[in-house]
């Protein structure tokens, strides 16, 4: 088969395979816990989250989230009312909304920089354009391609 | 005269060798006197084996328990196991410095024998630099801030024994010395770039003077990584083996710069480009040690309050600071010499790739670094308390991960300069299909997060540009010198060593990225309190308790859950605990872990009835693929050693002078 159509059957799979992988679905009980309790933050441990640490106050909250989930409460609803009990400390990933969500601008920021800095480095100011081959380095090279395609039988 | 006593002289005369030695290197380098030079290295070798009898001492005393000593009386107790008792030499701050102490002589003693007749001028520079830094380290464990052999004035007649965490596996015995090894090893480099800028040589041989140390302390952080998160995930009992704690991130930021560098040095060397940076990533690396020992050692993550309490965290930072100001004011001054030797080529070169991996990995490490110590500083300025946890890092990390996972197939796979269109056809079209197979088999076998299709993908991408780069270089060498395949292959390994030794780190890495995407995407939880007799199935595997019961050893008291594992081809007996250990409050959890190719089954003993043991808390994890997480550091580890192992020498041929053709005129 020819290469390209190949390489562009294979991209049409993997694009199918990463669309299939990222559809919305709604979230059954157990995954919504899951959400939940990954993002709380244990409040007797050092960084573990609810959902992680065996201890007995983790395992409360835990319980907590399941029942408000079998109430039909929203995610929302449910970090609102730990936001209210424990502040956003409880949280392990810093809220958008607060001061602290400029963490997040951090690794934005960087790669900006960055690839700003290596892309002037790659146009680079008063490049040397690259200078064509001379025509006897061009008969040299050929004739090495042709004695190693004959070594190669 | 007592071990401890022993230890402390040694230590006493090695701190005078070493101020000695660094006077004496000065003084060798600026007049170029031999007998100085000498005179350092005896220094440097006696210092060394003073500091390696100290740290013997120490281990002596903890092995005969001398409680009279104070770090002895601390960390360990006259039931302590002889093995945890010798390597309690690393369970505590005191003993960890004359460890890193004992490490940092080593290598000081090695530069000053191998690395000075080499280059006698610039490794001389940098054995004064090495003593320098020995210095500091001896004035710490000579003096109160860290004296591992200080006194009590009354012996007790038991101490406290070593934390229960560093006394409950095996694994102790290798992770702390892997990551000191790694973490000291990067002052080598750090000493002869800062050396290079002394005397300002404006050239890359301190770079390839240094390149071995680089990797090795390189595959030590990385491999001693790996075995930290096999120990948190045998002992800490909750089943992860990463959590973005302080001491993880300390850890994992010096091994991210040192990545970088081992990439963008190799542009130095190819192409004279980028020789600020690499010297700033040298610098960064060893910084980032110092900081990391910083911040787990001086107790300033777990509390801003108990800040004050150790004396070592002050000095830590103004030595941190020193060493910042140093390099930076030394580059500054030098910057002038480092002139790079022309533009970078196409966006589609290795050399471009290099670049746009190292801005990678300086967004993942300064994410790191931020995400540590925000918190911290927002505490100590405003009082503020907040988490920044595993959901931020995992929210940033893992994409740069992916994207540096595509880097990597991409990259060794152009050429230096540029690529036509002809090389990328050549080159990608059986990595795309590879691609391709990877993301429909991680949704055949039912991983369906997106994160880990895209690692599936990634991986089998990476993996076919390793196997197509060594079944060409196979064939190369069949065709060339007529080899068979296999000694085609490991005449690869051998002698192209550092090209091919690289190919193999590629793929421990790819094993270990899809075992956290497997495990992180398919662990499945339950939690089920049993009386014996009852079980509990998740995922196909079945656990019975058959007995809750206590037992005691002369060290420790547990409680023990014996459990059945069955399912799925396993047949497995599991003995989850909580281990009571007489030094601490609570009793520490000890996970019973059947470990397989396919998935691990982890059970915790969560908790149990206290009065008459008639029932049990079992909560079960079944984790899959995470076995090869750690197989794939030790591919990590291999490879490493096939890039830093000495080419063989190349054979001379003789042939008789007829033979040799004559230059054709």
């Amino acid at each position: 088969m020819n290469g390209r159509v190949l390489v562009a059957i294979a991209l049409l799979v993997l694009a199918g395979a990463l669309v299939f992988a990222a559809r919305p679905h709604e979230a059954t009980a157990d995954e919504r816990i899951d959400q939940i309790t990954t993002e709380l933050r244990c409040p007797v441990c050092q960084g573990l989250s609810v959902k992680d640490s065996t201890s007995e106050t983790a395992r409360q909250m835990r319980d907590l989230v399941a029942q408000r989930v079998r109430e039909g409460k929203t995610n929302a609803e449910i970090e609102a009312e730990f936001r209210t009990a424990y502040g956003d400390w409880i949280f392990l990933s810093p809220p958008l909304s607060s001061w602290s969500g400029l963490v997040w601008l951090v690794p934005v920021a960087v790669i900006a920089a960055g690839l700003g800095l290596v892309s002037a480095r790659l146009r680079g100011p008063g490049a040397p354009a690259p200078t064509a081959p001379s025509a006897a380095q061009v008969a040299a090279l050929r004739e090495r391609v042709a004695r190693e395609e004959a070594a190669e039988g | 005269m007592s071990a401890g006593d022993l230890g402390a002289a040694a230590l006493r005369a090695a701190l005078f060798l070493s101020l000695w030695g660094t006077g004496a290197a000065i003084y060798a380098a600026w007049r170029r006197d031999a007998r100085a030079l000498h005179s350092a290295r005896i220094a440097a070798g006696i210092g060394f084996a003073l500091v390696v009898l100290a740290a013997l001492s120490m281990m002596f005393a903890l092995a005969t328990h001398d409680f009279s000593i104070l770090y002895v009386a601390e960390n360990n107790a006259r039931e302590t196991p002889l093995f945890y008792s010798v390597i309690s030499l690393w369970a505590a701050l005191e003993g960890s410095i004359l460890l890193w102490t004992a490490i940092l002589a080593g290598a000081t003693a090695f530069i000053a024998v191998r690395g000075t007749v080499a280059i006698p001028r610039l490794a001389t520079t940098a054995l004064a630099v090495m003593f320098a830094m020995l210095t500091f380290f001896l004035l710490l464990i000579t003096t109160p801030a860290a004296d591992p052999f200080a006194r009590l004035a009354l012996a007790p007649d038991n101490g406290n024994g070593p934390n229960a965490l560093l006394q409950n596996h095996p694994l102790m015995a290798l992770h702390p010395p892997l990551l000191y090894l790694g973490y000291v090893l990067t002052s080598v480099p750090f000493a002869y770039a800062i050396a290079s800028l002394i005397l300002g040589e404006g050239g890359d041989r301190w770079l390839v003077a240094t390149r071995r140390f680089a990797l090795i302390s390189w595959a030590l952080l990385g491999v001693g990584i790996v075995a930290g998160a096999w120990w948190s995930y045998a002992v800490l009992g909750w089943g992860g083996y990463w959590a973005w704690d302080p001491v993880e991130n300390a850890a994992i930021m010096p091994w991210l710069t040192s990545t970088a560098y081992l990439h963008s040095v190799m542009v130095e060397e190819k192409r004279s480009l980028l020789r600020t940076w690499n010297l700033a990533l040298v610098v960064a690396t060893f910084a980032l040690t110092i900081l990391g020992t910083f911040l787990t050692r001086s107790g300033v993550v777990n509390s801003v309050h108990s800040f004050s309490l150790s004396a070592i965290g002050p000095l830590l930072l103004g030595y941190l600071v020193a060493i910042l100001v140093l390099s930076v004011g030394l580059l500054l001054w030098r910057s002038g010499r480092l002139r790079d030797a022309g533009p970078i080529g196409a966006p589609l070169s290795r050399e471009a790739i290099f670049l746009f991996q190292n801005v990678l990995f300086m967004a993942a490490t300064l994410t790191v670094l931020l995400g540590t110590l925000y918190p911290l500083v927002a505490e100590a300025i405003s009082g503020a308390q907040l988490s920044i946890g595993g959901p931020y890092f995992d929210r940033v990390e893992i994409p740069l991960a992916l994207a540096l996972l595509f880097l990597m197939g991409v990259g060794p796979q152009l050429p230096w300069h540029g690529a036509s269109r002809a090389t990328l056809e050549r080159q990608f079209t059986a990595p795309i299909v590879a691609a391709a197979a990877g993301a429909v088999a991680a949704l055949v076998t039912g991983t369906t997060a997106l994160a880990a299709v895209l690692t599936y993908a990634l991986g089998a991408f990476v993996i076919a540009t390793v196997v197509q780069e060594f079944a060409r270089g196979v064939r190369a060498r069949r065709t060339l010198h007529g080899e068979d395949g296999v000694a085609a292959f490991s005449n690869l390994l051998r002698r192209s060593g550092r090209r091919y030794g690289g190919y193999v780190v590629h793929l421990g890495i790819v094993v270990v990225a899809l075992a956290v995407a497997t495990s992180q995407a398919r662990t499945v939880d339950a939690e089920r309190t049993l009386a014996p007799g009852e079980s509990l199935q998740v995922a196909g595997y079945t656990v019975r308790l058959d007995a809750v019961r206590a037992v005691s050893e002369p060290q420790r008291e547990s409680i023990v859950a014996d459990l059945v594992v069955t399912g799925n081809g396993a047949n497995q007996d599991l003995r989850p605990a909580l281990v009571q250990y007489p030094s601490s409050a609570q009793a520490v959890g000890s996970p019973g872990i059947g470990a397989g190719l396919r998935d691990d089954v982890y059970t915790i003993l969560a908790a149990y009835d206290q009065r008459t043991l008639s029932w049990a808390t079992i909560r079960m994890r079944v984790i899959p693929g995470v076995s090869w997480l750690w197989l794939g550091g030790a591919v990590v580890g291999i490879g490493a050693v096939i890039a830093g192992a000495p080419p063989p020498r190349r054979r001379v041929v003789r042939m008789p002078i007829a033979e040799v053709a004559a230059p054709a005129k």
